[in-house]
């Protein structure tokens, strides 16, 4: 566990900091909040205290590996419960993530006062971050490692399955047709050409999926058997 | 203040978060930081809000998560972390 921490002061009374805080975002610098939502919130001690729950989301630039690792989105979710106490004059936000929690988790206080050299006009903000990660570098690699061979396992089935739907497709209208190969001419050759090419990018383009290959050259077959037999 | 609100996390609960957002600075200020409210006010926009933020919180996903972190960090403690998880 690291922990992080940061201070800094605000020229502005503390009152005015607090309600800037329910519209901190957007704004032009912290361009990675795309979105913050209250979920719960609740007044309490005869109306002294002012508890939120929000939620803020978070669109960032994740390292692509990371991405690939945790499931392929670059939007997280923070969540964040914020005291409002006129009591002590304090605003504390507390915050962790929700996204990629299993990996890494930073949980983080935040707290606006009054700043004790100008308690009227300048508010003090006290930072401090407690970040674990859950995961060592070999787990990380394995991780990685297992995601990869799966997916190409499962891409590679995806590739099989397909071809194998056309080769299924071409043996039987084959048996069937054999005595007209000769005839066949030059548009089956071309349509044999473009059988080869797309097989070819099956095998590349892995994503597809096996019915969407085994439609689009099943037509191809059709169209090259039909003219075959005319 | 001409200020731009944010966006909800489900675009369709924007329209209902930017008025009960209007609702709820205002009674912030004027009520709330006056020491003047003993009420939650906003109820109407707020039921509305969050209406609309709890079904997409659901269809988003994002609710198991969410209930994970609750637990872990209770509300009710201010977003403190239980004691048994230090």
């Amino acid at each position: 566990m690291k922990l992080f921490q940061n201070s800094c002061d605000f020229e502005y009374p503390w009152e005015q900091v607090t309600a800037a805080n329910w519209k901190k975002y957007p704004n032009a610098i912290s361009t990675h909040v795309i979105a913050v939502d209250v979920l719960r919130r609740e007044l309490i001690d005869d109306g002294n205290k002012l508890v939120s729950e929000r939620l803020i989301t978070i669109k960032q630039g994740v390292p692509r590996w990371i991405m690939m690792m945790v499931g392929g989105s670059n939007v997280s979710h923070v969540r964040e419960v914020s005291t409002v106490d006129l009591n002590t004059k304090t605003l504390t936000l507390k915050s962790c993530n929700l996204t990629y929690s299993n990996i890494l988790r930073v949980f983080e206080t935040v707290k606006y006062s009054p700043h004790p050299e100008d308690p009227v006009n300048r508010t003090l903000f006290e930072q401090e971050a407690q970040i674990t990660a859950y995961a060592a570098i070999t787990k990380i690699c394995n991780k990685m490692e297992e995601w990869s061979v799966q997916r190409f396992h499962d891409n590679a089935m995806k590739g099989k399955k397909g071809f194998e739907s056309v080769l299924e497709v071409v043996s039987e209208h084959w048996r069937q047709r054999e005595h007209y190969v000769d005839d066949l001419g030059n548009s089956l050759v071309n349509k044999v050409e473009d059988l080869k090419a797309t097989a070819e990018d099956m095998m590349q383009g892995t994503e597809k999926t096996s019915s969407y290959i085994f439609s689009r050259n099943y037509n191809i077959f059709k169209a090259a058997f039909k003219q075959g037999e005319t | 203040m001409g200020n731009v609100m944010s966006a909800s996390f489900a675009p369709e609960c924007t329209e209902l978060k930017k008025q009960y957002d209007n609702c709820f600075n205002e009674w912030y200020s004027e009520k709330f930081l006056k020491g003047k409210s003993i009420e939650n006010e906003c109820s109407k926009q707020w039921n509305a809000y969050t209406t609309c933020v709890d079904a997409n919180l659901i269809k988003q996903g994002i609710k198991p998560a969410l209930d994970e972190a609750r637990q872990e960090a209770p509300f009710e403690r201010g977003g403190a972390q239980s004691p048994q998880d230090s």
